[in-house]
């Protein structure tokens, strides 16, 4: 193939991903070896030739792996090829078929945007990446793969966000899912994995000693999905035993213009849901609605404020946004509400890994590495439901990718995709210290869930979920500059 | 510099308790000196710590030499860090922590002679932890209750759904092109081999799939995702993690959780209740049972759906007609012809909790 020798795939070396390890924070780092059998990051650091080689072979199934690319995968004991076809070769066929298709994912993300693009390239790549992968069977790393590629494929048809038209998923955007399917995916997730209620119940435990002695308490939900994380919060109020009793709560949730989960008659149907619960348990409650433009800016006027009431801001960001206006949507929300003095903003959201990669290839590793960890811990809990998997993958997960990969796509070049908490601190919030019954219930929930959770504390305000050694999710809490608790 | 923290306990009676030494640590001049951890020695401990990270992370030796105190030893460091993992209080509540043995908590105090004083201390310290562990439970018991709501809360979402379904379908005749405002079909009804979580009107299309597909089966324990189950394991070969449910008699301190998860059935179960009669004597509810080991690829240990924990049983239902316990003793390879044999075993009559009303009703 003549292209593949214009590229130079040894610009970057894969080195850098080691440098993972010596995170500030102490010893949570990223030991790549550790992150999935598949793949020995340290001996992808191959040179020129032999990617050429790889590309080559990659792209022709029928290519035996010969010598030179044994080099590569010294390290990498199941590959070599006399012990193919030995009784591990369910195994080893899996793990070059995995290793396959993460060359294939890096070649055509290094087409797409390296120093020499190419965009034929790329998409020839995506093509056959596709045709062997499916989203719906396969390993995990097979269907991480389809999922990549349909993102890829995504960012080069300049869609620039979650929605691609229709390809492998059948419809990129999520007003194309059927509401009972999300609903049944975000039942599933739930679940199945501690994702939702970690977010959910580290900001309702902050928010619940933060408005401990108040007596009206109006909360700004960014995007209230089903109004799940409030029901919790009720209960937590109405049971509460210190200070005035039961204050009465107020949530206003963000709608936006356009059908799906956040349009105004969701988010109002919704309402009338917490509405409901609230009776039922006797929590003094009204809900209201903040319709934001097309352009999804937030403008604090347009809320209604209450004299002596505790305002709080929550932002959970962990679940998929369609629109690739998300950025400045949230950016704007949270610069307008920090403008009235909240007493709280609860953010939760996607831990990627450290700062320090730039470029968008470290990006996307990196971003290949969190996804990967986010399958493993599904299917480490619940091995055998498939089905359950693969819908959850494709209402969230896939969405939540091809986000990301948007994401980091649209700042390349641009120096570092800072995470939102960083963006708070910058923009002069104040953290607020997690309490130790916060981080022991997240202990105590984790305890339900597989083995491989973990949560850690970082810096003092923020908490984190994290599966094995990979950081997943970031719980933080924040207090705009002025105010005093 | 370093002066007691207390000037009430030095009783009257009291000789001058600390000495400053030349490496700046502060003594105590009973018979068997005792460093006193003054508030300057311990804001400088504090800070090596969170240099290195925090107390969990942070070790003696490294804290000694990141202070580079001198005269502190490692045994000085070591029950000063446990106490501090243990409350991250503040060092006046613990005056002195060089314990090394219990009998050397009888002088911790500055009063180290006076032996009401060294009941006090030790009370302190029994209260400090006495109240950890009180707060943790607290937190257990509100985050179950927490679940719970959420539960429920999901629940009423579910039941509005299933409701809306099955006007939908009952409005177009079949569950296919759907002419309201969805854009698509929902995958899981038109998905015949799922188990219908939301979309029971398909419940009638189960009769039809016999006993090779085991999506068939319902558990109790999950509306939803039993119903999800591989219709082949291949992908999972070589991949036998630990099923957080498996071991869940391992789980010790938290029994708990397994009520919690009994409620949790119970709320799904609940949602359920719209279905049709006909079919629930067939497609009951199970309890999925836990078999101890989990077999990757077969069949049978797909019928653990989600590897329920074994408490899973109809105890804290309200409807009692489940026999978790007939449950467990089945035995684990069932073959192909399982879910007919499933079907008829099913928790006896338990199935559908029809027209049950929430356990949180």
């Amino acid at each position: 193939m003549a292209m593949v020798m214009d590229l130079d795939f040894s610009g970057y070396s894969y080195s850098t991903t080691t440098t993972i390890t010596t995170s500030t924070e102490g010893d949570q780092g990223c030991n790549w070896n550790d992150w999935s059998p598949v793949v020995d990051w340290e001996a992808l650091s191959g040179d020129q030739e032999d990617f050429h080689y790889l590309i080559d072979s990659m792209m022709d199934e029928n290519v035996v792996l010969h010598q030179p690319v044994r080099s590569i995968h010294e390290g990498y004991n199941r590959l070599s090829p006399d012990t193919m076809m030995t009784d591990e070769e369910s195994n080893s066929t899996e793990d070059s078929k995995g290793l396959r298709l993460i060359h294939l994912l890096m070649a055509a993300a290094e087409a797409l945007t390296g120093a020499n693009k190419c965009r034929e390239l790329a998409r020839v790549i995506l093509v056959r990446l596709k045709e062997l992968v499916s989203p719906l069977d396969g390993t995990n790393m097979e269907r991480l793969a389809a999922y990549f590629a349909e993102a890829l494929e995504g960012l080069l048809d300049g869609a620039g966000g979650g929605g691609g038209g229709k390809k492998l998923l059948g419809g990129g955007k999520e007003e194309h899912h059927h509401q009972t399917d999300v609903l049944a995916a975000f039942q599933l997730l739930q679940d199945m994995s501690p994702y939702v209620k970690f977010g959910h119940f580290t900001a309702n435990q902050a928010i619940i000693e933060a408005v401990a002695h108040d007596r009206r308490v109006h909360i700004v939900d960014y995007d209230i999905m089903e109004g799940i994380q409030w029901a919790s919060l009720m209960q937590a109020l109405v049971s509460r035993k210190d200070g005035p009793p039961t204050p009465h709560l107020r949530i206003t949730a963000l709608s936006r213009s356009g059908s799906g989960r956040r349009s105004f008659c969701t988010v109002q149907e919704t309402g009338r849901r917490l509405t409901a619960f609230a009776a039922s348990i006797g929590q003094p409650f009204s809900f209201h609605q903040c319709r934001l433009d097309a352009d999804e800016t937030f403008k604090p006027s347009s809320l209604k404020l209450v004299r002596g009431e505790a305002l709080v801001i929550n932002c959970m960001l962990h679940l998929p946004h369609f629109s690739y206006r998300a950025s400045d949507s949230i950016a704007s929300f949270l610069t307008g509400s920090k403008t009235l003095n909240p007493r709280l903003i609860t953010l939760v959201e996607e831990e990627m890994g450290p700062t320090g990669e730039t470029g968008f290839m470290g990006r996307f590793m990196d971003s290949l590495h969190h996804y990967s960890a986010v399958y493993d811990s599904l299917e480490a809990g619940f091995p055998m439901q498939g089905r359950a998997r693969t819908l959850v993958e494709r209402v969230f997960l896939g969405p939540r990718i091809s986000g990301s990969l948007a994401r980091i796509y649209r700042a390349r070049g641009e120096g570092d995709v800072c995470s939102w908490g960083t963006w708070l601190a910058m923009v002069g919030c104040r953290p607020i210290n997690i309490s130790f019954a916060n981080h022991c219930q997240a202990k105590l929930l984790l305890g339900l869930y597989d083995d491989g959770y973990r949560v850690e504390e970082l810096s003092n305000n923020k908490l984190v979920l994290g599966w094995k050694s990979r950081r997943l999710l970031s719980a933080s809490i924040w207090s705009s500059q002025d105010s005093d608790l | 510099m370093f002066h007691p923290k207390k000037p009430s306990t030095m009783n009257s009676h009291e000789r001058p308790m600390c000495v400053q030494g030349d490496s700046g640590l502060v003594l105590t001049t009973d018979p068997k000196p005792r460093l006193r951890w003054t508030v300057e020695l311990h804001e400088r401990f504090v800070d090596a710590v969170t240099q290195l990270g925090g107390p969990d992370k942070a070790t003696p030796k490294t804290i000694m030499r990141v202070m580079g105190v001198k005269g502190l030893t490692l045994y000085h460091l070591k029950s000063h860090l446990q106490k501090f993992r243990l409350g991250k209080q503040p060092h006046k509540e613990f005056n002195d922590h060089s314990l090394k043995d219990a009998s050397s908590l009888e002088l911790q105090r500055n009063n180290a002679s006076s032996s009401g004083m060294m009941g006090r201390s030790m009370n302190e310290m029994q209260m400090e932890v006495n109240r950890r562990l009180h707060e943790q439970l607290e937190v257990q018991r509100h985050l179950q209750l927490r679940i719970e709501a959420q539960g429920k809360y999901m629940q009423t979402i579910l039941e509005k759904a299933c409701q809306t379904l099955a006007g939908e379908n009952m409005a177009s005749g079949n569950y296919k092109g759907m002419g309201n405002h969805h854009q698509s079909v929902p995958e899981i009804s038109g998905m015949k081999e799922f188990g219908p979580l939301m979309n029971f009107p398909s419940l009638q299309d189960l009769n039809i799939y016999g006993g090779d597909h085991l999506e068939l089966q319902q558990s109790i324990d999950r509306s939803s995702i039993d119903a999800f189950l591989p219709n082949n394991d291949t992908f999972l070969m070589g991949k036998k993690r630990p099923n957080p449910y498996n071991n869940s008699n391992g789980k010790g301190p938290l029994i708990w959780s397994d009520d919690l998860r009994l409620q949790e059935l119970g709320t799904a179960a609940s949602s359920l209740g719209s279905q049709d009669d006909p079919f629930k004597a067939d497609h009951q509810i199970q309890i999925a049972p836990l078999s101890a080991d989990h077999r990757g690829n077969d069949i049978d240990s797909v019928s653990d759906i989600y590897e329920t924990k074994p408490i899973l049983s109809g105890e804290a239902m309200a409807d009692k007609k489940f026999d978790a316990a007939s449950k467990l003793e089945r035995p684990s390879p069932r073959r192909a012809a399982f879910s007919n044999e499933r079907m008829n075993t099913v928790i006896s009559a338990g199935g559908m909790p029809q027209g049950r009303s929430s356990p949180f009703g």
